[in-house]
This record gives C-alpha cells, sequence and structure tokens, in this order.
C-alpha cells in the first residue's frame, strides 16, 4: 500500500499547468490480462485528448474470488473486471459496489464466452456433446469447483444443458442431470485449483478432452499450441461483469475516469479489441461471423441468476455432491 | 540474574506467542459454530477421505525413508568415495527447492506426455496424478530428514565396535541388527516424525502432481485450500486443526526421540 501512495504521489511531477495526473487501480481476474494491456493504453490516449490530463493505470490479476475477497478486504481498486457476477455481489454485501451496478447496459456484463470442449487436433476421440465425456475410459479435466470459478460455470454448462432437455436428458429431469454429470466427473483425471492451470495440464498432453472456455482456448491457439474444440448443441453463456468500486472511487477522486473508463468498455471499439483477444463482445452483432453458434446458448438468468444457481447446484449436499458421490460409487 | 530470567522470560514469552497466536485464531474459526460445526465438518466423506490419504502418505514416506535415509547416512559416514561431498550436497537439495518444483518434476518424468508416463500407464500403473506420483514427490521433498537425524549420531559411533563384531565372527545381519542398528533406532525414529508431519501438511509438492480428486488422490491440506476458497472457514480450520495436531504430536515424539538418542550416545 505505501509503495502504492509512493507511486502515485511521484507521478505528481508538474506537467506544463495542465492537472496533475491520475492514478486508476484495475483488479481484475487473469483471463482477459492481454486484453487490458492493449484496452488501458488506448483509453488513457482518449483520457488525455478529451481532459488534458494524464491517465496512469495500476493493475493487478488473479483468480476472480482471490480478487474479489481482497478488494473486499481493503484492497483499493478503482474498477474491478472479474469472472462472475456472485464476486462483485460480495463486494455489494461489503457496502463497496452500489446494488444498482447490474442495472447498467448489458447487465453490467462487458464480455461472454462460451463453455466449449477443448480436445486433441482433429477430435481424435470424436466429443460432440457432453454425455460423450462421460464414454468409458475418456480422460476429462476441469477445474475444482471449490477453487475456481471457471469450473462453477463448466457444471452449469453440462448439467444446464441437460435440465433444459438436451444431452440426452428430459427437461427438468434432475436426476437425469445429476446422472449425466455423474459420468463426466467420473472421468475426471485432475482437478486443478484453477481453470488457467487445468488448460495448461491439457497442453502438456493430460487427458483427451478439457471442459473450459471458449477464450482460453482461442488464446491458446494463438499462442501456437496445437488444440481444437467442440461447442456443444446446448452450452452456457460465461458473462464477466466490469464495475466501478462506488466505495473507493469517492475517497480517490478517480469516479469519473473510472466511470468513464467502465462506459468506454462497452463501445465497439473496445469490445472489437475483446474479440481479438478471443473473449465475445456483449453486442451479439459484433461476434466475429466465423464464431460457432451454439444451437441453444443459455444464461445463468434461465436458471433465476446466481443465487439460484448456486443452491441449485452446488450448495452442500446438492446436485453437484450428490453427481460426485454417485460417481464415486459412495 | 535478574536480567538473565527477564530476558528468558521474554524469549519464551515471545516464542510462545508466535505459535499460539495463529493456533488460537484457528481454533477459534473451528470452534464458531460449535461442536455440531466441529462434528459436521469431520463427518464429510471428502474431508475424512482427504485426512486418510494424508496420513497414510505420511506413514508410508517415514517407512521408506526409514530404510532408504539410515542406509544413505550410513553410506555417507562409513564408505569413503569420490563425490561423497557432493552426494551430501544433491541429499539437501530439497531443502532449498521450491516444493512445487518436486511436484512439476514427477509431472515431467511420469507425465502422460512422456514416454515412460504412457508405458507406465498402458501397464495400468500410472504414477503422474495418481497415488505414486504423490508418494515419489514426497519422498523427494523428505529426503534429506532422516539422513541428516542419523548422521551426526553414526559419526559419534566408533566403527570399532563393528570391526569388533565382525572379527568374533558375526554376520553382516547379526552386525547390523545386534551393533549398528540399536543406538540408531531413536534417530531414525525422530527423522521418521519428522517426515510424516512434513507429507501430512505437504502442500506445493502434492497439490501439482496429485491431480486432486475427491475422495481419491485429495490430500487434506489441498482439500483446506478448497475450503477457504469456498468460503467454508469452519470445515477448513476443523481439518486443519486435525492436521495441526499430527504435526505437533509428531514433531514432540521426533524431540523425545532426539534427546533419548542423544543421552544413550553421551
Amino acid at each position: 500500500m505505501l509503495w502504492f501512495l509512493l507511486f502515485a504521489c511521484g507521478g505528481g511531477a508538474p506537467n506544463e499547468g495542465g492537472p496533475a495526473p491520475l492514478t486508476l487501480t484495475l483488479a481484475g481476474y487473469t483471463t482477459p490480462r492481454e486484453a487490458y494491456a492493449e484496452l488501458l493504453p488506448r483509453f488513457a490516449e482518449r483520457w488525455k485528448a478529451e481532459h488534458g490530463q494524464e491517465l496512469r493505470f495500476e493493475t493487478s490479476w488473479q483468480a476472480s474470488g482471490a480478487q474479489s475477497r481482497a478488494v473486499a478486504g481493503g484492497f483499493e481498486a478503482d474498477v474491478v473486471a472479474l469472472s462472475l457476477a456472485p464476486d462483485v455481489d460480495r463486494l455489494v454485501e461489503a457496502g463497496l459496489v452500489a446494488p444498482t451496478w447490474a442495472s447498467a447496459p448489458h447487465g453490467g456484463m462487458v464480455t461472454t464466452s462460451l463453455v466449449v470442449v477443448a480436445v486433441r487436433p482433429g477430435n481424435p476421440r470424436g466429443i460432440q456433446d457432453w454425455p460423450d465425456l462421460a464414454a468409458p475410459g475418456l480422460e476429462v479435466l476441469t477445474p475444482n469447483v471449490r477453487t475456481s470459478g471457471g469450473a462453477m460455470w463448466n457444471v452449469a454448462g453440462v448439467v444446464g444443458a441437460g435440465l433444459r432437455g438436451r444431452a440426452g436428458v428430459n427437461a427438468g429431469d434432475e436426476a437425469g442431470a445429476e446422472a449425466l454429470l455423474a459420468g463426466v466427473l467420473r472421468n475426471v483425471k485432475v482437478m486443478d485449483k484453477g481453470a488457467r492451470e487445468s488448460l495448461v495440464n491439457f497442453e502438456k498432453g493430460v487427458g483427451d478432452a478439457a471442459i473450459t472456455y471458449e477464450n482460453e482456448v482461442l488464446v491458446a491457439r494463438a499462442a501456437g499450441r496445437p488444440m481444437d474444440y467442440v461447442v456443444p448443441p446446448s452450452t452456457i453463456v460465461i458473462e464477466n461483469p466490469v464495475a466501478v468500486v462506488d466505495g473507493y472511487v469517492d475517497r480517490r477522486g478517480t469516479r469519473a475516469a473510472a466511470e468513464a473508463l467502465v462506459a468506454w468498455l462497452h463501445t465497439d471499439e473496445a469490445q472489437a479489441v475483446y474479440a481479438r483477444h478471443g473473449l465475445r463482445p456483449v453486442q451479439a452483432s459484433l461476434i466475429p461471423s466465423d464464431w460457432p453458434r451454439p444451437e441453444d446458448a443459455f444464461r445463468v438468468a434461465d436458471f433465476g441468476g446466481w443465487p439460484a444457481l448456486t443452491q441449485r447446484l452446488f450448495a452442500d449436499g446438492a446436485l453437484y455432491d450428490r453427481a460426485l458421490a454417485q460417481a464415486q460409487g459412495r | 540474574m535478574r536480567l538473565h530470567l527477564a530476558l528468558r522470560a521474554a524469549w519464551i514469552g515471545w516464542q510462545t506467542l508466535l505459535v499460539l497466536l495463529p493456533v488460537a485464531a484457528v481454533a477459534h474459526r473451528a470452534a464458531q459454530e460449535g461442536l455440531g460445526g466441529v462434528t459436521g465438518a469431520l463427518a464429510d466423506p471428502i474431508a475424512k477421505a482427504a485426512l486418510g490419504l494424508s496420513v497414510g502418505l505420511g506413514f508410508v514416506c517415514a517407512a521408506v525413508h526409514a530404510v532408504l535415509g539410515t542406509a544413505l547416512a550410513w553410506a555417507l559416514v562409513r564408505w569413503d568415495f569420490v563425490g561423497r561431498v557432493w552426494l551430501q550436497a544433491l541429499i539437501d537439495l530439497p531443502l532449498a527447492v521450491p516444493t512445487l518444483v518436486a511436484g512439476l518434476l514427477v509431472v515431467a518424468l511420469t507425465g502422460p506426455a512422456t514416454p515412460l508416463g504412457r508405458g507406465l500407464e498402458a501397464a495400468g500403473l500410472p504414477v503422474s496424478f495418481a497415488v505414486p506420483g504423490v508418494v515419489l514427490a514426497l519422498l523427494f521433498v523428505t529426503l534429506p530428514n532422516v539422513v541428516r537425524t542419523v548422521k551426526p549420531v553414526l559419526e559419534g559411533l566408533d566403527p570399532a565396535e563393528e570391526e569388533a563384531a565382525i572379527l568374533l565372527g558375526a554376520s553382516d545381519a547379526r552386525v547390523l541388527r545386534s551393533v549398528v542398528l540399536p543406538p540408531l533406532v531413536p534417530a531414525i525414529g525422530a527423522g521418521c516424525a519428522q517426515v510424516f508431519g512434513r507429507c501430512v501438511a505437504e502442500f506445493g509438492a502434492v497439490a501439482a502432481v496429485s491431480g486432486n480428486i475427491p475422495g481419491k488422490t485429495l490430500t487434506a491440506s489441498v482439500w483446506v485450500l478448497g475450503e477457504v476458497e469456498a468460503g467454508d472457514l469452519v470445515a477448513a480450520s476443523v481439518v486443519s486443526l486435525v492436521l495441526l495436531a499430527a504435526a505437533v504430536l509428531m514433531h514432540g515424539l521426533s524431540l523425545r526421540l532426539s534427546r533419548w538418542a542423544g543421552a544413550r550416545r553421551g
């Protein structure tokens, strides 16, 4: 913290009578780090042109849940970019973010992605849909739901498809969806701490398939790592929020810049940058036309929002726990 | 004299604070939901399996190093060979390496991307992302422990006793059983206790290689991380306390045995 203050003060050198430089702190989850490395300098340029003020950025990247807990615990970030809405809701509970954050355009979300299945080049195991992941002898990677927000999206993708009457399960058949998930979990070989570690293990040659996000695969492929991916006919749309941390910006005098940044991130220009880094823009019209479109792309809202979905899937003794027990023959 | 006493009291007080405060904090958290919270956390089948696995790993590694560590220490003390100093340095290497690296090493050697890993897997004996891989990583991490407790005792023993036994016609096995081992037993026990404590508590080496499948390859220390991340601090604290108790127990045992070994030597 002291280091940060020093940095902020050190930046206060007088610059030709213009306003003193301003430093914005962005606390993000790790996935979009490269996108922000491109986005933030662009916004700073724009801000300088419009306000004559130099804008600097301090950034912090770690797993979404850990980042959210850090901000709730006193890490004074002006803007948060997190993996899933509950991590922003934690800041609402801490009195740091106004409950109205979700009524911003696109429900406070800035990017989306899809839960997909990464497979070996050429898809040698012929994986097309979720039930294929339960094939005997197949090895699957997915992170641990206790430590990874990404794993919760993955489970919601599998179970949600089942509950919606896809993936060989009758609509609303809770036991069927549980059996589908149990079949997949039975094949899980490694449960990593987070989504990135999981895909890194897949790249190292572990497993036949990895449940992951589309953007993770696109980034890995852009880096020259050979893998294909399959979009199941029915899968969940991952929605990533951004929010201004009201509790800190007023004290730090950064509200105007923080709000302008969040608004700018929704412009076509910024959304196109996200797309270049494998993330789907929230405006459907901006999604590159050659990206796959699943028949049935559903959202958390289709299951009544995160609190309801968390209760139904991840509470103690809920669907996930039961499926895990079933997978292990307990 | 008074100053000396005051210093001593301050020192002991400081040590006590350093250890007792964090432990008290964990205990306080564990007790937050009363007895029900404690029994509930311990009744969880995944937590039970994780604790069982951790304790089992501790015993297996302690048993292996009881033999391997003693043999290594004996070779280092009794044999004079080129590179002895280097061997000693190599044995101490795990002390200087982040334990995560130990896990990654095992994956690099026996992972599914390697011919060895594929062969083992085909033979029905997967190492990486299975229990054997965890054992290998833990054996690496705990390699110095027994060597370090046994070696000084061995150095204090007079080789003349062994030579006398041989001259009197005792077989190698008899020399080992009746002359070499008895004075070493307490030191071996102390080293094993350290190995056990380390294995039960180890995180980095385990998380990289185990696969972390609940009920199968998920160890207690990794399970605790999951509960912390998921916000179930009571369950995490309860299992942490169990781990802590095991470690304290083993450490106490280790100290006791070391003292006994020292007394026998003197």
